[in-house]
């Protein structure tokens, strides 16, 4: 940590005698998510600097993968999942911060283009439904990932300290899909973006909770055989002390 | 205090988790049955994916059953014979149901499949177990009342492949405990649980065994059939969660020894009956969430084979 902040301020020096004007140097309070044992969410706390004045927007963007969004239908009482639509490589996580509302900070087709904005986030499909139920599908997906607090957007959520330095808390929670995160600060002035960084940010089960799960999904049968041996051992043996005691 | 499950990937408190274990210890222990039947549902209330819950579940039943088997095995109260038959009928069982809970997961109805199949279940087991115990507590005071006839011979007993099962002194086709090995096989695929609360009256009822070795020889078949479960559960559908299971395990084996005690001080109907109540109490819970209209009509999930 202390290391990091040195850097920041040797970066930071760098920045003040620079030669261009648009400089931003960014770092996190981690270099990864780590999912252990005692996992229950996370708090990265992301942190850099601007030369002069400037408005900053952090994206946050998860793994892609398949997400498939299923309707319930009321069939005889009942609710049944009915049709489904699969949007292909959605992001797993979206998170956006900015330092003011960001229609204040540009233009949508500008914000459209750099995919920024919950709104602005692509997601295809091959589904042959009609394209508006399509959409109402696309809400559900946003609507849902939000409940999940897998998306998030915050405007309010990055301090700018003295036009100068400025941080951002990137909240990660316990059912965080591991991947590869992309971390990215564009500085926007005027409406323009003049500047962006991008930082990968691996998000992944370490200890006892990565071995098991790679166990299970890479060697199978053998997690399922000691699965049972381990079960067969607890309940054996809890006879045994029982009896005696 | 908070811990990470690897499979289910979430984060539950590891008390909560050991007390729910101690809970549905207790009960199994007081009135000796399985508790795989109230666990699973309560593990989907508490936010477990119904497929993780069924597949953990099979795993927790192995432990839960080995003990007894084993104690009734010493005690020869087991219809070794019987029990061969019935495991057959469970392999088939358990391995077709693993195959329709794997493809019911591809197609996104697996949820809704568990839950029909608890309401289903425990509400017919729920109703039964309330008025046979009423009934036999009104023929407790009313001894005069008319008995049922114990054995009644149907078509079931024209059935060809007889065998003779000299432990449960019986001449009975094959194809009976086949049969209902088979089934409850199935039901132990896809609801997680032992079947013991399913196949302890047919083995009473349809297949006329003595009640001296039905426990134990159903506690057999129920080990290895979890067991098999739990394979395959495991290789198919990675949805068998070790931490959990262990959780679950070491709560419920505490639970069941002092459910046992307190159990063997309060027998009879009454027992029967509040077991019967919390049954109906929990498929009234599992209903509720099917005719429930859901918060939000639209979910998500991911394509099968990606957890």
């Amino acid at each position: 940590m202390i290391a990091r902040i040195l850097a920041l301020f040797v970066s930071l020096s760098v920045l003040a005698g620079g030669a261009q004007a648009q400089r931003l140097a960014v770092d996190l309070s981690s270099s990864e998510v780590a999912i252990s044992t005692g996992f229950s969410g996370a708090e990265l706390l992301l942190f850099g600097a601007t030369e002069g004045y400037g408005d900053i927007v952090v994206t946050v963007i998860g793994p892609h993968r398949d997400e498939v969004v299923r309707r319930k239908e009321r069939l005889a009482g009942i609710w049944v999942n009915g049709a489904s639509v699969t949007f292909k490589a959605a992001p797993a996580y979206y998170r956006i911060a900015a330092s003011k509302p960001l229609r204040e900070i540009a233009s949508a087709e500008i914000l459209d283009q750099l995919e920024i904005g919950v709104s602005g986030i692509e997601l295809f499909t091959q589904s042959g439904r009609p394209a508006s139920e399509i959409v109402e599908f696309r809400d559900a997906l946003i609507r849902n990932k939000k409940s999940q607090r897998l998306y998030s957007e915050d405007v309010s959520d990055i301090k700018i300290v003295r036009d100068l330095l400025f941080r951002s808390t990137i909240p990660f929670p316990a059912n965080v899909p591991t991947g590869d995160y992309e971390v990215t600060v564009y500085l926007f002035k005027n409406g323009k973006p003049v500047s962006q960084q991008t930082t990968s940010l691996p998000v992944r089960k370490v200890g006892l909770e990565a071995r098991l799960y790679s166990f299970a999904h890479e060697q199978a049968p053998w997690y399922g055989v000691i699965a049972i041996v381990i079960a067969l051992v607890a309940g054996w043996l809890a006879g045994v002390i029982f009896r005696r005691a | 205090m908070q811990i990470y499950l690897p499979i289910a990937e979430m984060s539950l408190n590891a008390l909560l988790l050991l007390g729910l274990g101690g809970m549905v210890g207790f009960l199994s222990g007081m009135f000796g049955v399985g508790g795989g039947f109230l666990m699973t549902p309560l593990l989907i209330f508490i936010g477990v994916p119904p497929a993780v819950a069924v597949g953990t579940e099979a795993n927790q039943v192995v432990a839960a059953s080995v003990s007894g088997a084993l104690a009734h095995w010493r005690r020869g109260n087991v219809d070794v014979r019987m029990g061969v038959v019935l495991l057959i009928g469970g392999f088939i069982g358990s391995t077709l149901g693993v195959w329709l809970f794997t493809f019911l997961r591809s197609i996104g109805q697996i949820d809704f499949v568990i839950a029909v199949s608890y309401v289903l279940f425990l509400g017919i087991i729920g109703v039964l177990m309330v008025v046979e115990s009423t009934r036999s507590w009104f023929r407790a005071r009313n001894p005069s009342a008319p008995r049922r006839k114990l054995h009644k011979h149907t078509w079931l007993h024209g059935l060809p492949f007889k065998m003779r099962f000299r432990r449960s002194q019986l001449y009975i086709s094959a194809l009976l405990p086949l049969g209902v090995g088979v089934f409850v096989g199935i039901l132990a695929a896809i609801m997680g649980v032992g079947g013991g609360f399913v196949m302890v009256p047919a083995m009473i009822y349809l297949l006329g065994m003595p009640t001296s070795v039905v426990v134990g020889t159903s506690l057999f078949q129920i080990v290895f059939v979890t067991a098999n479960v739990t394979f395959l559960q495991a290789v198919n559908n990675q949805t068998v969660d070790i931490v959990l299971a262990l959780l679950l395990v070491v709560g419920s084996v505490v639970g069941a020894q002092i459910g046992a005690r307190v159990g063997e001080k309060l027998r009879g109907e009454e027992v029967r009956v509040a077991l019967g109540l919390i049954v109906l109490a929990v498929c009234a819970r599992v209903a509720w969430t099917l005719v429930a209209t859901p918060d939000d009509v639209f979910s998500l999930g991911r394509i099968a084979g990606h957890g």
